[in-house]
């Protein structure tokens, strides 16, 4: 045992005056007495006269002694020194993938964590990093235990897969030269080794509870040839063990039937069913009576596409490759009279905006942004990252020959040659607008694999809110939901929750639930305008659960110091302290043969 | 109620005993030192003009030719005096509610066997050395002398040895007398001394429990309840050996001074079951049968 404060061990000098108390002869008490006849006939010596008298070691004079003992104890502060792995920076990193809601790994995770957060003294540090789809510092350099605790509690298993490499990035990232980091990884261990694996610098918290899985691993509609959907279900069994399922099928809540399957022991089992949906319909199949090790993958949800196509219209010089796009694009169809739902202007003039709308190189800027001047020969240099409409677009190769140097500060450029941006998104009259500043013809944008993708993006993202085609990806898979500028955005989580989006953001990421999310906009008169509906599902390899070992290099990420952590004895002297006290104030007045002796001198006393 | 039913049930069965005869204004049943009716013979003597003729005994007028007139033993009542000490001494400890049922005991009896009960505090009213209680001769006033018991409170303090003066009239007590005290007093000595009693009695000596066992501890002043002085003492093993042995003289003392003046002793502690102590002490010392 070590001391913190030793010199408060010289408060024991005041054992000296509490035994000076006790040998000096206290007042004599008065009791009264129906006579001193006898006593006077005793010839006592009395010794009043004497100040001191002999020291007699009483019950409560060794009580009081021990009492001083426990008390200059706690003021010395003993303390014992224990090994931790929380280190002077420890960064927690949690998966929160949907193997991790299985069997209840992630709570046994967070209740491992919780119990480190106990140790956390002022001499620790602690930050949080969710493993999930989107890795994300939740907590940083925290000394706090109810911060780290309530980041903790917080994580809730994500229906996607766990970016761990890009997590354990994040958390080395919170390294700094001055304190030692390590990593603390809580995680199933994912289904494939990691990129950088020995972790160097991290330990490895295993989380292989297990237990039988009945999983939604397919659920996909088609239109039939009946004119009603068709809908295809896959359930696989990951047990040992040869199950039936029944899964019912809602349509916008309401149950519209019901599958039953029969599916072998680590088999899967499929069917298709008629189911009476129409565009926009939201088709859930949940799998019930099913008490399961993870519950997260007896559900999957879908909305219904189809409906008439949007109608556009291509306003220009008409590059043929415009045509063949917008024919090409499901839920698009060139609109050669009529009202378009959307406008392509190749070129030429700007028209009012009063529809969504593609501008390709007008020769007139719209509201809020600049044409300074023209660039040639310039090459693509900078592709957004994260940007859903540039997910596996790579126009790396794209060369362009003429373009439009702009500004647009309220605009987000998706991709630039150097300064210059070749491709913005933004709003003009509350009107989605796509604008490219350069004409498709004078670059080899239109000959890269991409373009049909990345034309087909923009046409979808212009015409967003429409019950058209609905994005289906899996969870954790950022949905676009508006332009940078207002209006303002707000989703409808699967659980019913909704999140309001600050103006200029494009991407709502915090999609781990599985499940339908809807996206509205609210426009600065307050009216709701519907938007985009995007589904995130269950991946589908989250439901093995499969549990593989991390392998760790040890040691700090920084300069490596032994992690002890101090603990005090103090709870435990001071409740020493206070049962001496409670133990020393009964002895000296509520002992049982003291009062009676109280009681009989207060009968002397009558 | 200072006795109860089967107390005083138990009582009347039982009687006092005098030492010696008494001599008293009024026949009862015990033998007087005067000669009387009874059919016990006592004595003879010589005739002399005014005797009752039918008392000659002819037997010997005949034999001896001389008139002697027979004698006969006479039979009066014996006054009963009971003295409860009442000074602020009793008050402690249970020893005056012990004091008072043994008082009412033994007067109680005095009652039942036809004795002239009186009944006597010390010390009395207003200065007073002796308060002079009621007095009775059959069961009937039995209510009167309880009622004048239950009365009584220890506050005050008093000489006993002026009592007994006061109460021996500076001759000797005619009858019986108990007395119910702790002779605690610095005249006890005197008291017990002066107690010369025609026809014995007893001294209950009541003592509590306290008294006997002193349960004090360190260094005390005792304030004595009736003078008001105080003494220093300081406790200790030593201390109470010499307290019990004091307190042995003490009892020694009094029980020897008791019977020089034709007195029993009986000490008594003041606890649940005296009265049935003090019957057995009695019945041992033929103070009642």
């Amino acid at each position: 045992m070590s001391f913190l404060i030793p010199a408060a061990f010289g408060l024991a000098a005041l054992a000296g005056p509490l035994i000076v108390l006790y040998m000096l002869r206290s007042r004599r008490q008065r009791v009264e007495v129906p006579s001193t006849l006898l006593w006077e006939q005793l010839d006592l010596p009395v010794s009043s006269a004497v100040p001191w008298q002999k020291l007699r070691l009483t019950p409560l004079l060794i009580l009081q002694l021990l009492v001083l003992a426990a008390f200059v104890l706690t003021l010395a502060r003993p303390f014992y020194t224990q090994q931790t792995l929380l280190g002077p920076h420890t960064v927690f990193v949690v998966d929160t993938s949907g193997s991790m809601a299985m069997g209840g790994r992630l709570e046994r995770a967070k209740a491992q964590a919780l119990d480190l957060i106990g140790d956390l003294s002022e001499a620790n540090q602690v930050s949080v990093v969710e493993a999930g789809p989107q890795p994300e510092v939740l907590v940083a350099f925290a000394r706090d235990p109810e911060l780290v605790s309530d980041a903790l509690n917080g994580l809730v298993a994500t229906g996607g897969r766990a970016d761990l490499s890009g997590a354990i990035r994040l958390a080395r990232g919170l390294a700094t030269p001055d304190r030692p980091t390590s990593v603390l990884i809580f995680s199933d261990g994912g289904d494939a080794p990691l990129p950088e694996e020995p972790v160097a610098g991290a330990d490895f918290v295993r989380l292989d509870d297990i237990g039988p899985n009945l999983a939604v691993t397919v659920w996909s509609l088609d239109p039939s040839t009946e004119g009603t959907t068709r809908g295809f279900l896959q359930v696989s069994n990951f047990s040992a063990e040869a199950v039936s399922a029944r899964a019912e099928v809602t349509v916008n809540g309401l149950t519209a039937g019901f599958v039953d399957l029969e599916i072998a022991a680590l088999a899967d089992a499929r069917q298709t069913t008629p189911i009476d949906a129409g565009p926009g319909d939201i088709v859930t199949v949940n799998l019930v009576d099913n008490a399961d090790a993870l519950s997260l993958d007896d559900r999957a949800s879908l909305v219904v596409g189809g409906g008439p196509d949007r109608a556009v219209s291509i306003i220009g010089s008409g590059s043929p490759f415009l045509g063949a796009l917008v024919d090409a694009v499901p839920g698009f169809s060139s609109a050669d009279e009529g009202p378009a739902d959307v406008l392509i202007i190749d070129g030429g003039a700007l028209p009012e905006i009063d529809r969504p709308t593609w501008l390709i190189a007008p020769t007139a800027a719209p509201e809020g942004v600049t044409i300074t001047e023209l660039v040639r020969n310039t090459a693509v240099t900078y592709q957004r990252p994260g940007e859903p409409i540039l997910d596996s677009v790579d126009l790396s190769e794209v060369a362009v020959a003429q373009a439009q140097v702009v500004t647009a500060p309220r605009w987000l450029t998706l991709v630039r040659a150097g300064d210059v941006p070749l491709i913005l998104l933004g709003e003009v009259n509350g009107q989605r607008v796509a604008y490219f500043t350069f004409d498709l013809t004078h670059s080899n944008l239109v000959v890269q694999v991409g373009f049909p993708i990345l034309g087909a993006r923009i046409l979808e993202w212009l015409g967003g809110g429409s019950a058209g085609e609905v994005s289906s990806e899996p969870a954790g898979t950022p949905i676009a939901v508006a332009a940078p500028t207002a209006p303002v955005a707000q989703v409808t989580l699967p659980d019913g929750t909704v999140r309001d989006l600050t103006s200029g953001t494009a991407a709502f990421v915090d999609t781990g639930q599985p499940g339908v999310y809807r996206v509205d906009y609210r426009a600065e008169d307050g009216t709701l305008i519907e938007g985009p509906v995007a589904v995130r599902t269950f991946v589908a390899d989250e439901s093995e659960g499969a549990v593989r070992q991390i392998a760790t290099g040890g040691g700090a990420i920084a300069e490596e110091e032994p992690s002890t952590l101090i603990r005090e004895w103090a709870p435990w002297v001071i409740g020493l302290v206070l049962l001496l006290m409670a133990v020393e104030w009964w002895v000296g007045h509520q002992r049982p043969g003291w009062s009676r002796r109280r009681s009989r001198e207060g009968t002397l006393a009558t | 109620m200072i006795l109860t039913p089967e107390l005083r049930a138990r009582l009347e069965r039982l009687s006092i005993v005098t030492r010696r005869r008494v001599s008293a204004q009024w026949s009862g049943r015990h033998s007087s030192r005067h000669k009387g009716e009874s059919l016990d013979f006592a004595d003879y003597r010589e005739y002399v003009p005014g005797d009752d003729f039918r008392r000659i005994d002819h037997n010997l007028w005949a034999r001896l030719g001389v008139l002697l007139i027979r004698q006969f033993e006479a039979e009066e009542e014996m006054p009963l005096k009971v003295v409860i000490d009442t000074s602020r001494s009793m008050s402690f400890y249970g020893k005056f509610e012990v004091a008072r049922v043994l008082a009412g005991m033994l007067s109680y009896m005095g009652l039942a066997g036809g004795d002239r009960v009186q009944l006597f505090a010390v010390p009395g009213d207003e200065g007073r050395s002796l308060r002079i209680g009621p007095v009775g001769r059959h069961l009937s006033q039995w209510s009167r002398l309880e009622s004048w018991l239950e009365d009584l409170e220890p506050t005050q303090a008093g000489s006993l040895a002026s009592a007994v003066r006061r109460l021996s009239g500076e001759g000797t007590v005619r009858g019986s007398l108990i007395l119910v005290s702790d002779l605690l007093t610095p005249d006890w000595q005197p008291a017990l001394d002066g107690l010369a009693v025609g026809s014995g009695g007893v001294v209950l000596h009541v003592l509590g429990q306290e008294e006997m066992e002193p349960d004090l501890a360190g260094d005390l002043r005792l304030a004595d309840s009736e003078s008001g002085g105080e003494l220093a003492v300081s406790t200790s093993e030593d201390t109470m050996r010499r307290y019990r042995d004091a307190l042995e003289r003490f009892a020694l003392e009094a029980q020897g001074r008791a019977r020089r003046s034709g007195l029993d002793y009986v000490l008594v502690p003041a606890l649940p079951g005296a009265a049935d102590q003090v019957l057995s002490a009695l019945a041992r010392a033929e103070a009642v049968r």
